[in-house]
């Protein structure tokens, strides 16, 4: 059975929102952006937000959480994606490589039939919706393998429908023009301009211990159950060149470098990782808050 | 305010007051957004009941017992509740999305509570699929505590407890973490679903002096800020707190005045509109109405012992002086006093709101109709001590 991490990354968009508006923050560049649920919190809230991420499903998300204004899904169109579409040619073993593993023949032969069925979707913002509510499925059967008997069984048409209808309640529009692009960190910081940067950074060497929901998402989306994200990040900063603690050094100095600019820079961490990169982020800049509501939750608020 | 007060020497408020106010903040948040009476303080104590089942920490627990109690304090002057246009359904569902973080606001101000209760006042309605609200926030990056809060809600508000049960059941994996929802079946299975009230842990609160003041004053303002009032209370208060001074009211009658001009605004928070909008001040029919919202606000009071006298004031506050009025028809001394007291002050704030929204020209003088309703709806002493000290309230 696969392992799911039980401690995942936990961002607060509601509390961040909070520390923004201590420093009257109206925009905002997330260059690590994962699954954009909380920049679509901040722009709910009115905040113009700009994500980046080198994995590009998360950036499909993007697309119908955070560029996307006004696209929702209607339900003959949930309907064409959650079950076969007569006449649509699929391949019923794209995934069969999982099948046993981690998932039923059904479960892969779904997997399959949604590929295909999100693929032909007709914009980028159904397209993103689709995605982040059949990711949910995927989370689903995951845990269910875990707890076979604490959850229930529910059709896969039926448990997709369900998700992907509720994708329509955080699609709203805010006035502002907002975005996200499929880079590396420093292009997206580069690319942009906003009050705020936030930054989440990945720990050194996370990207080899990338969670399965996380990775194994990809894989479906690149119809590829044998990808490997470490591809992704290789060649990105803060891939294999800065795997020791000089690299990651390096690395961190190259993204504060870049955001020279921004008029502040919100760090996202944990009270242990704070030695860490709190002289990092002092490099850049002198006066540094450090905000810690939780120990899985400490910011690093450094103001120009 | 003494009322809340430690016996002895102690200058702060006991610990069990603080508790009970909290619980009252609790039900006033209950009562404007419609929820059955005593909803918090089931929630509280079924939350309390699960957290043993799975076995959280004392320190869970206590910061547990009155999040869950508070968890829908923000719903107080969130605009998906408060008075104002009404908006769409779905800009309602959007705005009521902020109740839990305006909610965990509100307990970081409340220095009384112990640590993580904003947290989980925060995060009780995340969903352990990453589907819930406001933060989406998923599986074990909801803190344990928060999460049963969630599930207690969802078991009260199925109604039936063997409906409660398969809600829970089948939302297992999703809204709720498996391991948790096994806690809930067990819990449910070992008490026949039937929740008993637990007290609440009273002496984890921290108390100084102000604590109560704070407390109420920020109740207070929450209540003028759902009924769409900024401000209200203070004014009303100003100017009852000038009368009985004028009056010589003994500080017990004080102390009970000054807490009915924080609280007199509960009754109006479930109606559409203020009482004053509906109908003028001095009007006859506005009685029904006045008497309803008062009468609301008494029933709120009620069960709290320290605040028997409060309720009595604020159900008394919409009788006339000549019998007439309502709910009662008592009449003159039949009338606690700190009730004839609040209600030509409130009338007064009233009329003086109504006048500013005016053109100058036809501005009416509300001093002047104050002292015409003189004898009929309100007590004459009290009317003279109020003109007496009006004018250095303006």
């Amino acid at each position: 059975m696969i392992q799911l991490n039980e401690r995942t990354r936990r961002i607060s968009p509601s509390r961040l929102h909070e520390v923004l508006g201590r420093y009257d923050a109206r925009s905002i560049v997330d260059p690590f952006m994962g699954v954009p649920t909380h920049l679509n919190y901040l722009k709910r809230h009115g905040l113009a937000v700009h994500g980046g991420d080198v994995v590009e499903w998360f950036v499909r998300v993007g697309e119908g959480l955070i560029s996307n204004d006004f696209t929702i899904l209607r339900d003959s169109e949930v309907a064409e994606i959650v079950e076969m579409i007569p006449g649509r040619i699929y391949s019923a073993d794209m995934f069969k490589a999982w099948e046993g593993v981690f998932f039923t023949e059904e479960q892969c032969i779904y997997l399959g039939v949604w590929h295909e069925n999100v693929h032909n979707l007709r914009s980028d913002g159904q397209t993103g919706l689709a995605i982040l509510g059949l990711w949910f499925v995927l989370c689903y059967w995951l845990q269910k393998a875990q707890y076979p008997d604490d959850m229930q069984d529910i059709p896969p048409s039926e448990l997709a429908w369900n998700y992907i209808r509720q994708t329509d309640k955080w699609v709203s529009s805010n006035l502002q023009h907002n975005s996200v692009r499929h880079a590396d960190v420093l292009t997206t910081i580069s690319a942009q301009t906003a009050d705020a940067l936030f930054l989440a950074p990945p720990a050194r060497n996370s990207f080899r211990s990338a969670d399965a929901r996380i990775w194994m998402w990809e894989a479906w989306w690149q119809a590829n159950p044998y990808f490997n994200i470490e591809h992704y990040y290789r060649e990105t900063l803060f891939g294999t060149h800065s795997t020791d603690d000089q690299g990651y050094a390096r690395a961190m100095a190259s993204v504060l470098s870049a955001a020279a600019d921004y008029p502040l820079i919100v760090m996202q961490t944990t009270e242990q990782r704070v030695p860490e990169l709190e002289p990092l982020l002092r490099n850049a800049r002198s006066e540094i808050e450090v905000y810690s509501p939780h120990a899985l939750e400490t910011y690093l608020i450094a103001a120009k | 305010m003494t009322l809340f007060q430690d016996t002895g020497a102690n200058p702060s408020p006991s610990a069990s007051a603080l508790a009970d106010l909290l619980s009252l903040f609790g039900a006033i948040a209950d009562f404007a957004v419609g929820s059955p009476r005593r909803h918090s303080r089931r929630i509280a104590s079924l939350s309390l009941a699960l957290a043993e089942t799975a076995e959280l920490s004392n320190e869970e627990q206590h910061a547990l017992a009155f999040a869950s109690l508070l968890h829908g304090i923000g719903a107080l002057g969130n605009s998906a509740y408060r008075k104002h246009d009404p908006l769409s359904s779905r800009s309602a569902q959007i705005s009521s999305w902020d109740v839990p973080p305006e909610g965990a606001r509100i307990c970081g101000a409340l220095t009384m509570l112990p640590k993580d209760t904003a947290d989980y006042v925060r995060w009780h309605a995340e969903s352990w699929d990453g589907t819930g609200y406001p933060d989406q926030l998923r599986w074990h990056g909801t803190p344990r505590a928060a999460q049963l809060i969630h599930i207690a809600h969802t078991y009260l508000e199925a109604g039936e407890a063997e409906d409660g049960l398969a809600k829970i059941v089948s939302l297992g994996g999703m809204a709720f973490s498996p391991e948790l929802t096994r806690s809930f079946v067990m819990w449910f299975h070992t008490n026949s679903g039937e929740i008993a009230v637990r007290p609440l842990p009273a002496e984890v609160l921290t108390t100084y002096p102000n604590a109560a003041n704070d407390l109420l004053n920020l109740v207070a303002d929450r209540i003028d800020l759902h009924n769409a009032a900024p401000g209200r209370w203070q004014r009303v208060a100003a100017r009852a707190g000038r009368t009985a001074e004028e009056l010589k009211l003994g500080a017990g009658e004080r102390e009970t005045l000054e807490l009915a001009t924080r609280l007199f605004g509960i009754g109006e928070l479930r109606a559409d509109t203020l009482e004053s909008q509906d109908f003028d001040a001095l009007s006859t029919l506005g009685r029904d109405e006045r008497a309803q919202n008062a009468v609301a606000a008494a029933d709120l009071l009620d069960p709290f012992e320290a605040l028997q006298s409060v309720a009595a004031t604020l159900r008394a506050r919409a009788e006339w002086f000549d019998g007439t009025g309502l709910p009662n028809g008592l009449r003159h001394e039949a009338i606690r006093i700190e009730a004839r007291v609040l209600a030509p002050c409130i009338a007064y704030d009233a009329l003086e709101q109504s006048a500013r929204a005016q053109v100058r020209s036809e501005r009416i003088v509300p001093l002047e109709r104050i002292e015409d309703a003189s004898g009929t709806q309100f007590d004459p002493a009290v009317v003279r001590a109020h003109s007496e000290v009006a004018p250095t309230l303006i």
